[in-house]
């Protein structure tokens, strides 16, 4: 019975290869995007998964309070951590990291690089996260001052088949002693560090270490089993609020601490500032499961409509079936079979699909993602139950009705009419429409996603970006920066030279401002851009009102502060030309007995210009000179003769500080990363977008040619009648554009609000402009109209008295 | 062995019946070789339709073997249907997708015939028909005629008592319409299976034992041969 079964699905799917083929391919490209999209999403919720009683891990951070701003930064002081161990029985342990630009030179003879993600931790690190000690203790290897554990991969660098403890390493100059080697971290750690000092290597001074104002840690707890999260909570901001009150500067509590789960960090801190951790985006996760459900669902309905469509062609072979005993059962059960049948083909091409293309996606996405059906029992066992699940779910309608025709109208060639051929087709147009509205939002998504992307991009940021190279000082150059900055200008390559901590794109300072006499002295938050006299010249900032920092007056380095737009009316001046000349005090970080306030005044307001990224608002900036915190130096360089330029950067560094190469980086390369996860969120847009719309064309396609052949007789009535080409055409089309044009109507205001929401995320933003949905929409029926057009020209063109004579 | 009493089957234009059958009494013996002839229209493929089960009687009663068949549930009607009639169409209506062998094999499928015995009770009636060189062909390999002579073969493969055929020669030419009339006689003569064919031939109506002439529903006459 089955093997008649099968042999008749085999061989209708050879006959009408070109159905079969459309039908396998668009439900195969469904499958495939939906398996990618599954992955990567799994992928994404695994994080930290490993780690032994994870579940009673908490990270904290702080939340702004409404009228301070909701800001949200993953950095905490570093007195939480002693305050809680201290204070609450139910916290078991605790775990503080050092927030800093994690880069030192390692040095071991000969062997020399600079070596990012370098951690500064508490001791106790290994023992919150028990990583895999390859040599060495994990309990003790954070113990002295100058013990420094490894990655697997730095200690193959540096120390290649020796046994690397105890060994000396020098880091920025200093001798430190391997104490640990930690095997390769797991890929689905939310920290990631190749080498980990503990705190005593770096010299903070004890009392800086109980610090409630200071936020630059990131602090992990412990709690016992059965602690009340939410509770502990409270208790801590009591205790922050406390220590705020009780400090004259501070007075009241600017943020508050949360705990947040182990297991949300991951996906969870998409919006928080200062953050260290390997960080995924919620909201991409779900819009892209939203989108895998899209594209399988379209694909499903293709596969539906297709099916019901098929179905009318083998009306006949029914009508005889029943003719010669089967009864309902056995037909419901044979053509359910052929869905089930074809769907599995799907699944075993979807299946090769994505292990064909998985490495690409690993490699867009930095991911390490494998898949395996065969390895990995279950999940072959899902597929094929997801291939079942869609064969019986895509089958069962057209089976019903199906087996439901009446045996002799469809042997005397009677088409199957009636309440369920009507209401066949009246699921047909639906489905339709659903898929539409699909694609409709995809492309309205897309499109707009593109748009911010680039507005993103190419926004003027209110100063030249381009053609900055940066670098940190060090050695000679840190020790006569300025004797330096004069012999680079020496290049005819070299626009402008500047030093200073503060440039846009990188780290810089949030430090407090006071107006003197205003708001009783209260200190106000702003960013802080230590900066010398060419750096308003050289970043191509807009001096708006009084003046550029200049050499000409020698107070300017005490005395003299420039202020953004901003800046003018968060701190009250009004106007930028009334700001000139106001007074501002800073209290400044080396301060000498005498003196611990730098007052000066405003001698000039800049136009606003971004210094972060686009998702956050430009806020209270004040640039000022401030030589001890030259940390960095930035060149404007020319376009022309770029490497030539390089090269004289190079050899002049060299001249000064031989003993570290040069690392410099190019400053607009800072924005275009902060942008990456958007960048690549667009990039998969697209891909699944252009995927949907195909599979929605495919079925369009399908279904174009079922109509074209079923009204094949009243066509050709119609050309005997004298209806030329051109009028069969479109009628044809008309039926099948106007689902498509209720489609766009219906996903429209879908689409509006989806990207509404997102584009929220982003302080500056695109307006959605109509056109962008008449575009998705002629877009749409243009797609749909080309598809249908290929059957309709097909139909229109072919000889009618053999239509009518087949008839 | 069919008995039909006052059957009526209509359908209603603009709430008025439109009477397709009317008043229908006919008794068919069993061993009988019956054709229905009248004018297009005249409602010949609705009567054998009614007999062969396939379509439903508005009034009156229909007896197969002294059960009623109407009243009978959907199950049992169905095993009625397995085990005794057997179809034959105008256009043959053979599954494209499946060999000759295939065709003929499949209303056995749908009666639970063993593997075993469905071989042999293939092979047989290939034999017997002496078509067993185009067991593997396709339908659309055939001719008409050998389309048809298989049609009759998967019709009779279950051993049913009665084989019903709805205007069998109307797509061949004499000769090959011949030969089917001639099988159907050595069918009727020899298996002892009672034939009810609907036929506008004279020619082909004249191979059975009576004659039933339709006209707008009604029996006009009855020739016995």
């Amino acid at each position: 019975m089955f093997k008649n079964y099968f042999k008749v699905a085999l061989r209708n799917l050879y006959r009408y290869k070109g159905f079969s083929g459309i039908n396998i391919l668009g439900l195969a490209i469904g499958i495939t995007g939906c398996l990618l999209i599954a992955l990567f999403v799994w992928d994404e919720l695994q994080y930290d998964k490993f780690v032994k009683d994870g579940d009673r891990i908490y990270r904290i951070y702080n939340q702004g309070v409404a009228d301070a701003g909701s800001n949200v930064a993953a950095v905490t002081p570093p007195a939480f951590a002693p305050y809680m161990q201290q204070q609450f029985p139910e916290v078991e342990g605790t775990t503080r990291i050092f927030m800093w630009s994690g880069k030192m030179l390692l040095e071991n003879g000969e062997k020399r690089a600079y070596e990012e993600k370098g951690f500064i931790a508490d001791s106790t690190f290994f023992s919150m996260f028990p990583l895999q000690f390859l040599k060495g203790d994990a309990k003790t290897a954070l113990d002295g001052p100058t013990s420094v554990v490894l990655s697997e991969e730095l200690a193959a660098k540096y120390f290649g088949s020796e046994d690397p403890i105890g060994k000396t390493l020098k880091l920025d100059k200093t001798d430190f002693a391997v104490s640990g080697v930690v095997a390769s971290l797991p890929e689905h750690f939310h920290l990631s560090f190749n080498y980990m000092l503990p705190f005593s290597a770096a010299g903070i001074p004890a009392e800086r270490m109980q610090k409630w104002g200071w936020t630059q840690f990131y602090t992990y707890v412990k709690l016992k089993q059965g602690s009340d999260v939410a509770a502990l909570q409270n208790k801590l901001q009591e205790a922050v609020k406390k220590q705020a009150a009780d400090d004259p500067d501070e007075g009241e509590a600017t943020s508050l601490p949360r705990f947040q789960a182990l297991k949300d960090i991951h996906l969870g801190s998409a919006n928080f500032e200062y953050d260290n951790a390997k960080r995924g985006n919620e909201s991409y996760v779900k819009g892209l499961t939203i989108i895998a459900i899209f594209v399988l669902l379209i694909a499903c309905f293709n596969f539906i409509n297709l099916a019901t469509a098929r179905s009318f062609r083998r009306a006949k072979e029914i009508g005889v079936r029943k003719v010669i005993g089967a009864d309902r059962k056995q037909l419901i059960i044979q053509f359910t079979g052929e869905t089930v049948l074809i769907s599995f083909i799907a699944i075993i091409i979807g299946v090769l699909a994505t292990l064909l293309i998985l490495p690409s996606l690993n490699n867009f996405t930095g991911k390490a993602i494998s898949f395996n059906p065969i390895t990995d029992p279950l999940l072959g066992l899902l597929i094929v139950g997801v291939a079942l699940v869609i064969g019986i779910i895509s089958g069962i309608y057209p089976a019903l009705v199906m087996s439901g025709f009446q045996p002799i109208k469809v042997l005397k060639g009677l088409k199957p009419t009636g309440g369920s051929g009507s209401s066949a087709a009246t699921l047909r147009q639906s489905l339709v429409i659903v898929q539409f509205a699909l694609s409709a939002l995809l492309i309205v998504s897309t499109v707009i996603v593109y748009r911010q992307m680039n507005y993103l991009h190419q926004k003027d940021l209110g100063f030249s970006k381009d053609q900055i190279v940066y670098f940190n000082v060090q050695g000679k150059v840190a020790e006569s920066p300025q004797v330096f900055k004069e012999e680079l200008k020496r290049s005819a390559g070299v626009v402008s030279v500047t030093g200073g901590y503060g440039l846009p794109g990188d780290q810089f300072a949030t430090d407090g401002i006071t107006v003197p006499g205003k708001n009783g002295d209260k200190e106000q938050r702003a960013i802080h851009l230590i900066v010398d006299h060419d750096y308003i010249k050289t970043m191509g900032a807009q001096v708006i009102a009084g003046r550029d920092f200049s050499t000409q007056y020698a107070t300017d380095v005490k005395e003299a502060f420039i202020i953004n737009e901003t800046a003018v009316r968060e701190l009250g001046f009004g106007t930028p030309e009334a700001a000139v000349g106001q007074r501002l005090h800073w209290k400044q970080w080396n301060a000498d007995s005498l003196n611990p306030y730098k007052q000066g005044k405003i001698v000039g307001v800049v136009k606003d210009f971004h210094v972060k990224s686009l998702h956050e608002k430009i806020s209270t900036t004040v640039i000022h000179i401030y030589p001890s915190a030259l940390a960095k130096m930035a060149v404007k360089v020319k376009a022309a003769d770029l490497p030539a330029t390089l090269d004289f950067i190079k050899a002049t560094w060299n001249k000064f500080s031989p003993d570290y190469p040069l690392d410099y980086k190019f400053l607009d390369e800072n924005f275009a990363a902060m942008y990456g996860s958007e960048d690549k969120l667009s990039a998969l847009l697209w891909i699944f977008t252009a995927m949907a719309i195909f599979v929605g064309c495919l079925g369009l396609f399908g279904l174009a040619a079922f109509s074209a052949e079923q009204r094949v007789k009243e066509i050709g009535i119609r050309k005997v009648l004298g209806a030329s080409v051109l009028n069969i055409v479109a009628m044809l089309s008309k039926t099948f554009l106007k689902p498509v044009a209720i489609a766009s109507l219906i996903s429209f205001p879908i689409a509006w609000w989806a990207m509404n929401n997102w584009l929220k995320d982003f302080e500056y933003r695109i307006a959605i402009s109509w056109w962008v949905f008449a575009i998705a929409g002629i877009a749409a029926l243009l797609i749909a109209l080309i598809t249908v057009s290929f059957q309709s020209i097909k139909a229109a063109t072919s000889n009618p008295v053999k239509n009518l004579r087949t008839e | 062995m069919i008995e039909l009493k006052h059957v009526s089957k209509w359908f209603s234009i603009g709430g008025r019946p439109s009477f397709i059958l009317k008043d229908i009494n006919l008794t068919i013996n069993e061993g009988e070789f019956v054709s229905i002839m009248g004018p297009s229209g005249s409602g010949k493929s609705t009567l054998l339709n009614i007999i062969g089960m396939l379509d439903q009687l508005n009034e009156g009663s229909f007896f197969f073997g002294g059960l009623p068949v109407f009243e009978l549930k959907e199950k049992q009607r169905s095993e009625l249907y397995k085990k005794n009639i057997g179809f034959i169409f105008q256009a043959y209506h053979l599954i494209d997708e499946l060999t000759v062998y295939e065709n003929i094999e499949t209303p056995l499928l749908y009666q639970d015939v063993k593997s075993g015995d469905r071989k042999a009770m293939v092979s047989d009636m290939l034999d017997k028909f002496n078509i067993v060189g185009k067991k593997d062909l396709f339908p659309n390999q055939l001719s008409g005629g050998q389309q048809q002579l298989v049609g009759i073969v998967r019709a009779l493969i279950a051993k049913p008592k009665v084989l019903l055929a709805d205007e069998p020669t109307g797509n061949l030419n004499s000769k090959q319409g011949e030969e089917i009339m001639e099988l159907f006689q050595k069918i009727n003569r020899e298996e002892g299976v009672t034939i009810i064919q609907v036929t506008h031939s004279e020619k082909n109506a004249e191979y059975s034992s009576r004659i039933i002439n339709l006209l707008d529903g009604r029996v006009a006459s009855i020739a016995r041969l």
